[in-house]
Protein backbone atom coordinates (compact mmCIF):
# COMPACT_ATOMS: atom_id res chain seq x y z
CA UNK A 1 0.00 0.00 0.00
CA UNK A 2 1.06 3.62 -0.47
CA UNK A 3 3.75 2.49 -2.84
CA UNK A 4 4.88 4.04 -6.05
CA UNK A 5 7.14 6.76 -7.24
CA UNK A 6 7.40 8.43 -3.83
CA UNK A 7 9.38 5.58 -2.34
CA UNK A 8 12.72 6.95 -3.55
CA UNK A 9 11.90 10.42 -2.27
CA UNK A 10 11.14 8.96 1.12
CA UNK A 11 14.45 7.13 1.23
CA UNK A 12 16.07 10.43 0.35
CA UNK A 13 14.23 12.18 3.20
CA UNK A 14 15.31 9.47 5.62
CA UNK A 15 18.92 9.70 4.52
CA UNK A 16 19.04 13.48 4.68
CA UNK A 17 17.44 13.31 8.12
CA UNK A 18 20.06 10.93 9.41
CA UNK A 19 22.86 13.00 7.91
CA UNK A 20 21.44 16.17 9.45
CA UNK A 21 21.20 14.49 12.85
CA UNK A 22 24.80 13.31 12.53
CA UNK A 23 25.86 16.86 11.69
CA UNK A 24 24.03 18.21 14.74
CA UNK A 25 25.79 15.56 16.82
CA UNK A 26 29.17 16.63 15.50
CA UNK A 27 28.49 20.33 16.09
CA UNK A 28 27.11 19.54 19.55
CA UNK A 29 30.37 17.84 20.45
CA UNK A 30 32.52 20.65 19.01
CA UNK A 31 30.69 23.79 20.10
CA UNK A 32 29.78 25.04 23.53
CA UNK A 33 30.96 27.50 26.11
CA UNK A 34 34.37 26.22 25.04
CA UNK A 35 34.95 25.19 21.42
CA UNK A 36 36.96 22.05 20.75
CA UNK A 37 38.84 21.03 17.65
CA UNK A 38 37.79 17.97 15.69
CA UNK A 39 40.83 16.02 16.86
CA UNK A 40 40.01 16.87 20.49
CA UNK A 41 36.48 15.57 19.95
CA UNK A 42 37.79 12.35 18.43
CA UNK A 43 40.30 11.81 21.22
CA UNK A 44 37.62 12.63 23.81
CA UNK A 45 35.36 9.97 22.32
CA UNK A 46 37.93 7.27 21.83
CA UNK A 47 40.51 7.56 24.57
CA UNK A 48 41.02 8.80 28.08
CA UNK A 49 44.38 10.34 27.32
CA UNK A 50 43.21 13.91 27.61
CA UNK A 51 41.10 14.09 30.74
CA UNK A 52 39.97 17.52 29.68
CA UNK A 53 38.57 16.50 26.27
CA UNK A 54 37.25 13.26 27.72
CA UNK A 55 35.24 14.96 30.41
CA UNK A 56 33.75 17.58 28.08
CA UNK A 57 32.93 15.27 25.18
CA UNK A 58 32.13 12.00 26.90
CA UNK A 59 30.74 13.11 30.24
CA UNK A 60 28.90 16.27 29.22
CA UNK A 61 28.21 16.85 25.56
CA UNK A 62 27.52 13.34 24.22
CA UNK A 63 24.99 12.32 26.89
CA UNK A 64 23.35 15.70 26.61
CA UNK A 65 22.97 15.31 22.85
CA UNK A 66 21.52 11.82 23.30
CA UNK A 67 19.14 13.08 25.96
CA UNK A 68 17.94 15.84 23.66
CA UNK A 69 17.60 13.62 20.59
CA UNK A 70 15.69 10.88 22.41
CA UNK A 71 13.46 13.31 24.30
CA UNK A 72 12.71 15.00 20.98
CA UNK A 73 11.77 11.68 19.36
CA UNK A 74 9.53 10.82 22.29
CA UNK A 75 7.64 14.12 22.14
CA UNK A 76 7.26 14.03 18.36
CA UNK A 77 5.93 10.46 18.33
CA UNK A 78 3.62 11.25 21.24
CA UNK A 79 2.30 14.09 19.08
CA UNK A 80 1.61 11.78 16.12
CA UNK A 81 -0.24 9.33 18.35
CA UNK A 82 -2.33 12.04 19.95
CA UNK A 83 -3.19 13.73 16.65
CA UNK A 84 -4.16 10.32 15.32
CA UNK A 85 -6.43 9.27 18.16
CA UNK A 86 -8.12 12.65 18.50
CA UNK A 87 -8.30 13.19 14.72
CA UNK A 88 -7.38 16.72 15.67
CA UNK A 89 -4.40 18.32 14.02
CA UNK A 90 -3.92 20.66 16.97
CA UNK A 91 -3.54 17.89 19.52
CA UNK A 92 -0.16 17.54 21.19
CA UNK A 93 1.08 16.45 24.61
CA UNK A 94 1.13 20.02 25.89
CA UNK A 95 -2.34 20.98 24.67
CA UNK A 96 -3.84 17.76 26.02
CA UNK A 97 -2.31 18.45 29.43
CA UNK A 98 -0.11 15.36 29.52
CA UNK A 99 3.10 17.41 29.64
CA UNK A 100 1.84 19.32 32.66
CA UNK A 101 0.65 16.14 34.35
CA UNK A 102 4.05 14.51 33.85
CA UNK A 103 5.73 17.78 34.87
CA UNK A 104 3.75 17.73 38.10
CA UNK A 105 5.03 14.20 38.73
CA UNK A 106 8.61 15.45 38.27
CA UNK A 107 8.06 18.54 40.35
CA UNK A 108 6.67 16.48 43.24
CA UNK A 109 9.61 14.07 43.07
CA UNK A 110 12.14 16.90 43.14
CA UNK A 111 10.15 18.81 45.74
CA UNK A 112 10.17 15.89 48.19
CA UNK A 113 13.96 15.88 48.25
CA UNK A 114 16.65 17.49 46.16
CA UNK A 115 18.46 14.12 46.27
CA UNK A 116 15.67 12.14 44.62
CA UNK A 117 17.34 9.62 42.28
CA UNK A 118 16.73 10.04 38.56
CA UNK A 119 14.88 6.73 38.18
CA UNK A 120 12.41 7.92 40.79
CA UNK A 121 11.95 11.23 39.01
CA UNK A 122 11.32 9.42 35.72
CA UNK A 123 8.92 7.02 37.41
CA UNK A 124 7.06 9.84 39.10
CA UNK A 125 6.89 11.64 35.76
CA UNK A 126 5.43 8.58 34.05
CA UNK A 127 2.99 8.19 36.93
CA UNK A 128 1.92 11.79 36.51
CA UNK A 129 1.57 11.42 32.75
CA UNK A 130 -0.54 8.29 33.06
CA UNK A 131 -2.68 9.89 35.74
CA UNK A 132 -3.22 12.87 33.45
CA UNK A 133 -4.13 10.65 30.51
CA UNK A 134 -6.46 8.65 32.76
CA UNK A 135 -8.21 11.81 33.91
CA UNK A 136 -8.60 13.07 30.35
CA UNK A 137 -9.94 9.72 29.19
CA UNK A 138 -12.36 9.41 32.09
CA UNK A 139 -13.73 12.89 31.68
CA UNK A 140 -14.03 12.73 27.93
CA UNK A 141 -15.42 9.20 27.82
CA UNK A 142 -19.17 8.96 27.45
CA UNK A 143 -19.82 5.64 25.80
CA UNK A 144 -17.07 6.54 23.39
CA UNK A 145 -14.32 9.12 23.31
CA UNK A 146 -14.93 12.04 20.99
CA UNK A 147 -12.01 14.13 19.71
CA UNK A 148 -13.56 17.39 20.86
CA UNK A 149 -14.18 16.23 24.42
CA UNK A 150 -10.66 14.83 24.61
CA UNK A 151 -9.12 18.15 23.54
CA UNK A 152 -11.26 20.25 25.87
CA UNK A 153 -10.53 18.03 28.86
CA UNK A 154 -6.83 18.37 28.01
CA UNK A 155 -6.89 22.14 27.95
CA UNK A 156 -8.50 22.22 31.40
CA UNK A 157 -5.98 19.73 32.76
CA UNK A 158 -3.00 21.63 31.33
CA UNK A 159 -4.06 24.85 33.01
CA UNK A 160 -4.75 23.18 36.35
CA UNK A 161 -1.57 21.10 36.61
CA UNK A 162 0.52 23.94 35.19
CA UNK A 163 -0.60 26.16 38.05
CA UNK A 164 0.29 23.53 40.67
CA UNK A 165 3.75 23.08 39.15
CA UNK A 166 4.48 26.79 39.37
CA UNK A 167 3.27 26.83 42.96
CA UNK A 168 5.51 23.88 43.85
CA UNK A 169 8.57 25.31 42.14
CA UNK A 170 8.02 28.72 43.70
CA UNK A 171 8.16 27.20 47.17
CA UNK A 172 10.92 24.67 46.46
CA UNK A 173 14.63 24.88 47.19
CA UNK A 174 15.57 24.81 43.50
CA UNK A 175 17.69 27.53 42.00
CA UNK A 176 15.87 29.97 39.75
CA UNK A 177 17.78 28.76 36.71
CA UNK A 178 16.79 25.15 37.38
CA UNK A 179 13.17 26.11 37.90
CA UNK A 180 13.12 28.24 34.78
CA UNK A 181 14.89 25.51 32.84
CA UNK A 182 12.22 23.07 33.93
CA UNK A 183 9.30 25.35 33.12
CA UNK A 184 10.64 26.49 29.76
CA UNK A 185 12.19 23.12 28.93
CA UNK A 186 15.88 22.45 28.59
CA UNK A 187 18.83 20.20 29.27
CA UNK A 188 20.81 22.32 31.68
CA UNK A 189 23.23 20.00 33.43
CA UNK A 190 21.73 16.70 32.28
CA UNK A 191 23.98 13.73 31.52
CA UNK A 192 24.17 9.94 31.52
CA UNK A 193 22.15 9.63 34.71
CA UNK A 194 19.14 11.33 33.11
CA UNK A 195 19.61 9.30 29.96
CA UNK A 196 19.39 6.03 31.89
CA UNK A 197 16.23 7.25 33.60
CA UNK A 198 14.64 8.13 30.28
CA UNK A 199 15.78 5.21 28.15
CA UNK A 200 13.57 2.30 29.30
CA UNK A 201 10.38 4.30 28.83
CA UNK A 202 11.56 5.77 25.53
CA UNK A 203 12.42 2.37 24.08
CA UNK A 204 9.14 0.86 25.24
CA UNK A 205 7.11 3.79 23.94
CA UNK A 206 8.85 4.17 20.58
CA UNK A 207 8.65 0.45 19.82
CA UNK A 208 5.03 0.18 20.96
CA UNK A 209 4.05 3.22 18.88
CA UNK A 210 5.06 1.49 15.66
CA UNK A 211 2.35 -1.11 16.24
CA UNK A 212 -0.33 1.57 16.08
CA UNK A 213 0.37 2.87 12.57
CA UNK A 214 -2.21 0.84 10.67
CA UNK A 215 -4.93 1.26 13.24
CA UNK A 216 -4.42 5.02 13.38
CA UNK A 217 -4.70 5.10 9.59
CA UNK A 218 -8.07 3.37 9.77
CA UNK A 219 -9.25 5.52 12.65
CA UNK A 220 -9.02 8.45 10.25
CA UNK A 221 -12.06 7.03 8.43
CA UNK A 222 -14.32 7.77 11.41
CA UNK A 223 -15.15 5.69 14.48
CA UNK A 224 -18.04 3.64 13.11
CA UNK A 225 -16.32 2.94 9.81
CA UNK A 226 -13.10 1.93 11.59
CA UNK A 227 -15.03 -0.27 13.96
CA UNK A 228 -16.78 -1.97 11.06
CA UNK A 229 -13.34 -2.69 9.60
CA UNK A 230 -12.42 -4.62 12.72
CA UNK A 231 -10.58 -1.96 14.75
CA UNK A 232 -11.37 -1.95 18.47
CA UNK A 233 -11.86 1.78 18.84
CA UNK A 234 -11.64 2.34 22.57
CA UNK A 235 -8.79 -0.07 23.03
CA UNK A 236 -6.84 1.62 20.23
CA UNK A 237 -7.54 5.09 21.61
CA UNK A 238 -6.73 4.06 25.16
CA UNK A 239 -3.55 2.24 24.11
CA UNK A 240 -2.24 5.09 21.99
CA UNK A 241 -3.05 7.58 24.74
CA UNK A 242 -1.17 5.44 27.25
CA UNK A 243 1.90 5.14 25.05
CA UNK A 244 1.84 8.85 24.24
CA UNK A 245 1.76 9.56 27.98
CA UNK A 246 4.73 7.31 28.71
CA UNK A 247 6.71 8.93 25.89
CA UNK A 248 5.83 12.44 27.01
CA UNK A 249 6.65 11.67 30.61
CA UNK A 250 9.99 10.16 29.63
CA UNK A 251 10.89 13.37 27.79
CA UNK A 252 9.62 15.62 30.57
CA UNK A 253 11.70 13.78 33.17
CA UNK A 254 14.88 15.08 31.53
CA UNK A 255 13.80 18.09 29.50
CA UNK A 256 11.10 19.69 31.61
CA UNK A 257 8.12 21.25 29.90
CA UNK A 258 8.92 21.48 26.21
CA UNK A 259 6.15 22.83 24.02
CA UNK A 260 5.63 22.79 20.27
CA UNK A 261 7.82 19.75 19.46
CA UNK A 262 4.89 17.35 19.71
CA UNK A 263 2.78 19.69 17.64
CA UNK A 264 5.17 20.77 14.92
CA UNK A 265 7.09 17.56 14.13
CA UNK A 266 4.01 15.47 13.25
CA UNK A 267 2.95 18.19 10.82
CA UNK A 268 6.34 18.43 9.14
CA UNK A 269 6.36 14.63 8.96
CA UNK A 270 2.99 14.71 7.24
CA UNK A 271 4.16 17.26 4.73
CA UNK A 272 7.25 15.14 3.99
CA UNK A 273 5.90 11.57 3.96
CA UNK A 274 2.13 11.96 3.79
CA UNK A 275 -0.70 10.73 5.96
CA UNK A 276 0.31 7.11 6.42
CA UNK A 277 0.99 6.78 10.15
CA UNK A 278 3.31 3.84 9.56
CA UNK A 279 5.68 6.30 7.89
CA UNK A 280 4.71 9.33 9.89
CA UNK A 281 5.78 7.78 13.21
CA UNK A 282 9.43 7.09 12.26
CA UNK A 283 9.63 10.35 10.30
CA UNK A 284 8.40 12.35 13.28
CA UNK A 285 10.83 10.51 15.55
CA UNK A 286 13.73 11.56 13.36
CA UNK A 287 12.48 15.13 13.05
CA UNK A 288 11.94 15.41 16.79
CA UNK A 289 15.48 14.23 17.43
CA UNK A 290 16.86 16.79 14.98
CA UNK A 291 14.72 19.67 16.18
CA UNK A 292 15.38 19.26 19.89
CA UNK A 293 19.09 18.46 19.64
CA UNK A 294 19.55 21.38 17.26
CA UNK A 295 17.55 23.69 19.55
CA UNK A 296 19.68 22.57 22.49
CA UNK A 297 22.85 23.28 20.54
CA UNK A 298 21.65 26.80 19.77
CA UNK A 299 20.53 27.29 23.39
CA UNK A 300 24.03 26.38 24.57
CA UNK A 301 26.01 28.54 22.18
CA UNK A 302 23.88 31.59 21.48
CA UNK A 303 24.85 33.47 24.66
CA UNK A 304 27.86 31.29 25.62
CA UNK A 305 29.30 30.84 28.17
CA UNK A 306 25.81 31.28 29.63
CA UNK A 307 22.87 29.37 28.15
CA UNK A 308 19.18 29.81 27.36
CA UNK A 309 16.47 27.33 28.29
CA UNK A 310 16.12 25.15 25.18
CA UNK A 311 12.32 25.52 25.15
CA UNK A 312 12.76 29.14 24.10
CA UNK A 313 14.43 28.00 20.89
CA UNK A 314 11.81 25.32 20.11
CA UNK A 315 9.11 27.90 20.78
CA UNK A 316 10.96 30.35 18.54
CA UNK A 317 10.92 27.80 15.73
CA UNK A 318 7.57 26.21 16.58
CA UNK A 319 5.38 29.26 17.06
CA UNK A 320 5.94 30.81 13.61
CA UNK A 321 5.52 27.40 12.04
CA UNK A 322 2.22 26.90 13.87
CA UNK A 323 1.04 30.28 12.57
CA UNK A 324 2.00 29.18 9.09
CA UNK A 325 -0.02 25.98 9.54
CA UNK A 326 -3.03 27.87 10.80
CA UNK A 327 -2.88 30.19 7.80
CA UNK A 328 -2.15 27.74 5.03
CA UNK A 329 -2.52 24.13 6.09
CA UNK A 330 -5.35 23.71 8.58
CA UNK B 1 -22.90 -21.10 2.61
CA UNK B 2 -25.18 -18.18 2.09
CA UNK B 3 -25.31 -16.00 5.18
CA UNK B 4 -28.27 -15.83 7.42
CA UNK B 5 -28.82 -12.87 9.67
CA UNK B 6 -31.51 -12.97 12.28
CA UNK B 7 -32.63 -10.30 14.74
CA UNK B 8 -34.49 -11.44 17.81
CA UNK B 9 -36.41 -9.08 20.10
CA UNK B 10 -34.00 -6.26 19.40
CA UNK B 11 -34.47 -3.22 21.61
CA UNK B 12 -32.11 -0.26 21.45
CA UNK B 13 -32.22 2.96 23.41
CA UNK B 14 -30.57 6.36 23.35
CA UNK B 15 -30.43 7.44 26.95
CA UNK B 16 -34.08 7.08 28.02
CA UNK B 17 -35.62 7.11 24.57
CA UNK B 18 -36.41 3.74 23.06
CA UNK B 19 -35.36 3.93 19.41
CA UNK B 20 -36.06 0.36 18.42
CA UNK B 21 -38.73 -1.75 20.06
CA UNK B 22 -38.54 -5.52 20.11
CA UNK B 23 -37.69 -5.89 16.45
CA UNK B 24 -37.73 -9.35 14.88
CA UNK B 25 -36.36 -9.66 11.37
CA UNK B 26 -34.65 -12.22 9.26
CA UNK B 27 -32.37 -11.73 6.28
CA UNK B 28 -31.70 -14.74 4.13
CA UNK B 29 -28.69 -14.91 1.83
CA UNK B 30 -28.77 -13.21 -1.53
CA UNK B 31 -31.49 -10.65 -0.90
CA UNK B 32 -31.35 -6.96 -1.66
CA UNK B 33 -33.38 -5.29 1.05
CA UNK B 34 -34.17 -1.61 1.39
CA UNK B 35 -35.00 -0.10 4.76
CA UNK B 36 -37.15 3.01 4.63
CA UNK B 37 -38.88 5.18 7.19
CA UNK B 38 -39.27 8.74 8.33
CA UNK B 39 -36.45 10.65 10.02
CA UNK B 40 -35.79 9.34 13.52
CA UNK B 41 -37.65 6.10 12.89
CA UNK B 42 -34.59 4.06 13.89
CA UNK B 43 -33.09 3.10 10.51
CA UNK B 44 -29.49 3.99 11.32
CA UNK B 45 -29.78 2.50 14.81
CA UNK B 46 -31.08 -0.73 13.28
CA UNK B 47 -28.05 -0.92 10.99
CA UNK B 48 -25.71 -0.22 13.91
CA UNK B 49 -27.32 -2.97 15.97
CA UNK B 50 -27.37 -5.35 13.04
CA UNK B 51 -23.67 -4.92 12.33
CA UNK B 52 -22.53 -4.94 15.95
CA UNK B 53 -21.42 -1.29 15.95
CA UNK B 54 -23.65 -0.41 18.90
CA UNK B 55 -24.51 -2.42 21.94
CA UNK B 56 -27.99 -3.83 22.11
CA UNK B 57 -30.14 -3.06 25.13
CA UNK B 58 -32.15 -6.23 24.69
CA UNK B 59 -32.37 -9.11 22.25
CA UNK B 60 -29.71 -10.55 20.03
CA UNK B 61 -28.42 -10.63 16.48
CA UNK B 62 -27.48 -14.04 15.10
CA UNK B 63 -25.17 -14.55 12.14
CA UNK B 64 -25.57 -18.07 10.83
CA UNK B 65 -26.99 -19.01 14.21
CA UNK B 66 -24.15 -17.48 16.22
CA UNK B 67 -24.60 -14.42 18.42
CA UNK B 68 -22.49 -11.66 16.85
CA UNK B 69 -21.39 -10.58 20.32
CA UNK B 70 -19.35 -13.75 20.50
CA UNK B 71 -17.67 -13.12 17.13
CA UNK B 72 -14.46 -11.08 17.19
CA UNK B 73 -14.58 -7.64 15.57
CA UNK B 74 -12.15 -8.65 12.83
CA UNK B 75 -13.89 -11.91 12.08
CA UNK B 76 -17.20 -10.06 11.87
CA UNK B 77 -15.59 -7.52 9.52
CA UNK B 78 -14.68 -10.35 7.15
CA UNK B 79 -18.36 -11.28 6.90
CA UNK B 80 -20.28 -8.04 7.28
CA UNK B 81 -19.10 -4.80 5.67
CA UNK B 82 -20.72 -1.53 6.60
CA UNK B 83 -20.73 1.80 4.84
CA UNK B 84 -21.71 4.30 7.50
CA UNK B 85 -22.91 7.84 7.00
CA UNK B 86 -19.78 9.88 7.20
CA UNK B 87 -18.94 13.01 9.05
CA UNK B 88 -17.29 15.66 6.93
CA UNK B 89 -13.86 14.12 6.66
CA UNK B 90 -11.11 15.75 4.67
CA UNK B 91 -9.17 12.61 3.93
CA UNK B 92 -5.91 13.20 2.17
CA UNK B 93 -5.80 9.76 0.54
CA UNK B 94 -5.87 8.40 -2.96
CA UNK B 95 -8.75 6.16 -4.01
CA UNK B 96 -6.51 3.11 -3.96
CA UNK B 97 -5.18 3.89 -0.49
CA UNK B 98 -8.75 4.12 0.79
CA UNK B 99 -9.72 0.81 -0.79
CA UNK B 100 -6.66 -0.89 0.73
CA UNK B 101 -8.06 -0.15 4.18
CA UNK B 102 -10.78 -2.65 3.36
CA UNK B 103 -8.19 -5.40 3.66
CA UNK B 104 -7.54 -4.68 7.32
CA UNK B 105 -9.80 -7.48 8.61
CA UNK B 106 -7.79 -9.97 6.54
CA UNK B 107 -4.41 -8.75 7.67
CA UNK B 108 -2.46 -9.33 10.84
CA UNK B 109 0.85 -8.20 12.25
CA UNK B 110 2.70 -10.93 10.39
CA UNK B 111 0.48 -11.11 7.33
CA UNK B 112 0.32 -7.81 5.51
CA UNK B 113 -0.23 -6.98 1.87
CA UNK B 114 -0.27 -10.41 0.33
CA UNK B 115 -0.96 -11.08 -3.34
CA UNK B 116 -4.47 -12.04 -2.31
CA UNK B 117 -4.96 -8.58 -0.81
CA UNK B 118 -3.73 -6.96 -4.03
CA UNK B 119 -6.16 -9.06 -6.06
CA UNK B 120 -9.06 -8.25 -3.76
CA UNK B 121 -8.33 -4.53 -4.00
CA UNK B 122 -8.15 -4.70 -7.79
CA UNK B 123 -11.34 -6.68 -7.97
CA UNK B 124 -13.15 -4.29 -5.66
CA UNK B 125 -12.06 -1.29 -7.71
CA UNK B 126 -13.09 -3.02 -10.89
CA UNK B 127 -16.51 -3.90 -9.53
CA UNK B 128 -17.09 -0.32 -8.39
CA UNK B 129 -15.79 0.91 -11.75
CA UNK B 130 -13.20 3.23 -10.23
CA UNK B 131 -10.00 1.66 -11.48
CA UNK B 132 -9.38 4.43 -13.97
CA UNK B 133 -9.06 6.98 -11.18
CA UNK B 134 -7.37 4.76 -8.60
CA UNK B 135 -4.46 7.17 -8.18
CA UNK B 136 -6.58 10.30 -7.79
CA UNK B 137 -7.05 11.91 -4.41
CA UNK B 138 -10.44 11.60 -2.73
CA UNK B 139 -10.66 15.35 -2.32
CA UNK B 140 -10.48 15.78 -6.09
CA UNK B 141 -13.46 13.52 -6.85
CA UNK B 142 -17.11 14.31 -7.39
CA UNK B 143 -19.53 13.15 -4.70
CA UNK B 144 -20.68 10.23 -6.87
CA UNK B 145 -17.15 9.05 -7.63
CA UNK B 146 -16.20 9.33 -3.98
CA UNK B 147 -19.18 7.25 -2.93
CA UNK B 148 -18.11 4.53 -5.37
CA UNK B 149 -14.63 4.59 -3.85
CA UNK B 150 -16.12 4.06 -0.39
CA UNK B 151 -18.24 1.19 -1.70
CA UNK B 152 -15.06 -0.34 -3.15
CA UNK B 153 -13.54 -0.13 0.33
CA UNK B 154 -16.34 -2.31 1.67
CA UNK B 155 -16.03 -4.70 -1.28
CA UNK B 156 -12.33 -5.18 -0.57
CA UNK B 157 -13.45 -6.71 2.72
CA UNK B 158 -14.96 -9.50 0.60
CA UNK B 159 -18.05 -9.56 2.79
CA UNK B 160 -21.04 -11.87 2.49
CA UNK B 161 -23.29 -9.13 3.72
CA UNK B 162 -23.06 -5.46 2.80
CA UNK B 163 -24.91 -2.90 4.89
CA UNK B 164 -25.15 0.69 3.65
CA UNK B 165 -26.60 3.72 5.41
CA UNK B 166 -28.09 6.14 2.89
CA UNK B 167 -25.40 5.71 0.24
CA UNK B 168 -27.32 7.91 -2.20
CA UNK B 169 -27.42 10.98 0.02
CA UNK B 170 -26.32 14.20 -1.68
CA UNK B 171 -26.25 12.55 -5.10
CA UNK B 172 -28.20 13.70 -8.14
CA UNK B 173 -30.71 11.30 -9.66
CA UNK B 174 -28.28 9.98 -12.27
CA UNK B 175 -25.67 9.12 -9.67
CA UNK B 176 -28.28 7.64 -7.33
CA UNK B 177 -29.31 5.25 -10.09
CA UNK B 178 -25.67 4.42 -10.81
CA UNK B 179 -24.96 3.54 -7.16
CA UNK B 180 -28.11 1.43 -6.86
CA UNK B 181 -27.38 -0.31 -10.17
CA UNK B 182 -23.94 -1.13 -8.80
CA UNK B 183 -25.51 -2.63 -5.66
CA UNK B 184 -27.99 -4.58 -7.77
CA UNK B 185 -25.12 -5.94 -9.84
CA UNK B 186 -23.11 -6.93 -6.77
CA UNK B 187 -26.16 -8.66 -5.39
CA UNK B 188 -26.94 -10.49 -8.64
CA UNK B 189 -23.44 -11.36 -9.87
CA UNK B 190 -21.51 -11.81 -6.62
CA UNK B 191 -24.37 -13.04 -4.48
CA UNK B 192 -23.73 -10.43 -1.76
CA UNK B 193 -26.62 -9.93 0.61
CA UNK B 194 -27.36 -6.22 0.66
CA UNK B 195 -29.24 -4.21 3.25
CA UNK B 196 -29.49 -0.54 2.38
CA UNK B 197 -31.21 2.43 3.99
CA UNK B 198 -32.86 4.62 1.38
CA UNK B 199 -35.07 7.69 1.47
CA UNK B 200 -36.44 7.51 -2.04
CA UNK B 201 -39.39 5.11 -2.09
CA UNK B 202 -39.56 4.98 -5.87
CA UNK B 203 -35.94 3.94 -6.18
CA UNK B 204 -36.33 1.52 -3.28
CA UNK B 205 -39.28 -0.04 -5.11
CA UNK B 206 -37.35 -0.34 -8.35
CA UNK B 207 -34.18 -1.88 -7.00
CA UNK B 208 -35.00 -3.82 -3.85
CA UNK B 209 -36.57 -7.25 -3.71
CA UNK B 210 -37.83 -6.50 -0.25
CA UNK B 211 -38.69 -3.30 1.58
CA UNK B 212 -38.83 -2.90 5.34
CA UNK B 213 -40.55 0.20 6.65
CA UNK B 214 -39.75 1.46 10.13
CA UNK B 215 -42.09 3.70 12.07
CA UNK B 216 -41.16 5.00 15.52
CA UNK B 217 -39.00 2.02 16.34
CA UNK B 218 -41.45 -0.61 15.09
CA UNK B 219 -41.54 -2.54 11.84
CA UNK B 220 -44.51 -1.02 10.03
CA UNK B 221 -44.27 -3.14 6.91
CA UNK B 222 -42.04 -5.80 5.43
CA UNK B 223 -42.40 -7.45 2.06
CA UNK B 224 -41.98 -7.28 -1.71
CA UNK B 225 -42.40 -3.76 -3.15
CA UNK B 226 -45.66 -4.58 -4.90
CA UNK B 227 -47.13 -5.83 -1.62
CA UNK B 228 -46.05 -3.05 0.71
CA UNK B 229 -45.97 0.11 -1.39
CA UNK B 230 -49.63 0.71 -0.76
CA UNK B 231 -51.36 3.98 -0.12
CA UNK B 232 -52.73 3.35 3.38
CA UNK B 233 -49.46 1.89 4.64
CA UNK B 234 -47.27 4.69 3.32
CA UNK B 235 -49.66 7.44 4.43
CA UNK B 236 -49.53 6.11 7.97
CA UNK B 237 -45.76 5.78 8.07
CA UNK B 238 -44.84 9.05 6.39
CA UNK B 239 -47.81 11.12 7.51
CA UNK B 240 -48.55 12.50 4.08
CA UNK B 241 -51.17 11.75 1.45
CA UNK B 242 -49.97 9.41 -1.25
CA UNK B 243 -50.90 8.30 -4.70
CA UNK B 244 -49.66 4.99 -6.08
CA UNK B 245 -49.13 4.88 -9.85
CA UNK B 246 -48.26 1.86 -11.92
CA UNK B 247 -45.21 1.53 -14.08
CA UNK B 248 -46.76 1.06 -17.54
CA UNK B 249 -44.61 -1.89 -18.59
CA UNK B 250 -43.92 -3.89 -15.45
CA UNK B 251 -46.79 -2.81 -13.28
CA UNK B 252 -44.44 -1.94 -10.44
CA UNK B 253 -45.92 0.50 -7.91
CA UNK B 254 -44.62 4.07 -8.04
CA UNK B 255 -45.46 5.98 -4.85
CA UNK B 256 -46.06 9.67 -5.29
CA UNK B 257 -46.73 12.18 -2.53
CA UNK B 258 -49.97 14.01 -2.97
CA UNK B 259 -49.81 17.74 -2.34
CA UNK B 260 -52.54 19.94 -0.88
CA UNK B 261 -53.54 21.55 -4.19
CA UNK B 262 -53.78 18.08 -5.80
CA UNK B 263 -56.21 16.94 -3.14
CA UNK B 264 -58.43 19.97 -3.68
CA UNK B 265 -58.79 19.27 -7.38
Amino acid sequence: MFQGSFRNIRVLFALSGIITLAAVLLFSLIFGSLNLSLSEVVSGLTSSESMFARSIVWDIRLPRFLDAAIAGSCLAVAGVLLQGVTRNSLADPTILGITSAAGLGCAIATFVSSFTPQWAIALSSVGGGLLGAGIIYTFSYQGSTSPVRLALAGVALAAFFGAIIVALLATSQLFVQQSLGFLAGGFYGVGWKELYGLLPYAIFGLVAATFFGTRLNILMLGDDQASSLGVLINRTRGGALLIASVLTAAAVSTAGIVSFVGLVCPHIARILVGNDHRLRIPAAALLGAILVSFADLIARIIIAPSELPMGIITAGIGAPFLLYLVRYRI
Amino acid sequence: MSPHLKIENLTMKYEDRTVLNEINLEFVGGELTAIVGSNGSGKTTLLQGLSGLKQLDEGQVLLNGKNIKSISRKNLARQIAVLTQREELQLDLTVEELVWHGRHPHQSLFKQQTMKDREAVDKAMEAANIKHFAKRRLTKLSEGERQRAWIALTLAQEPHILILDEPTNFLDLGHQVKILSLLEELNRDNGITIIVVLHDLTLAGRFAQRIIGLDNGFVAFDGAPKDVLEREILEKVFGTSMLILEEPQTGEPIPLPLLKHHENN
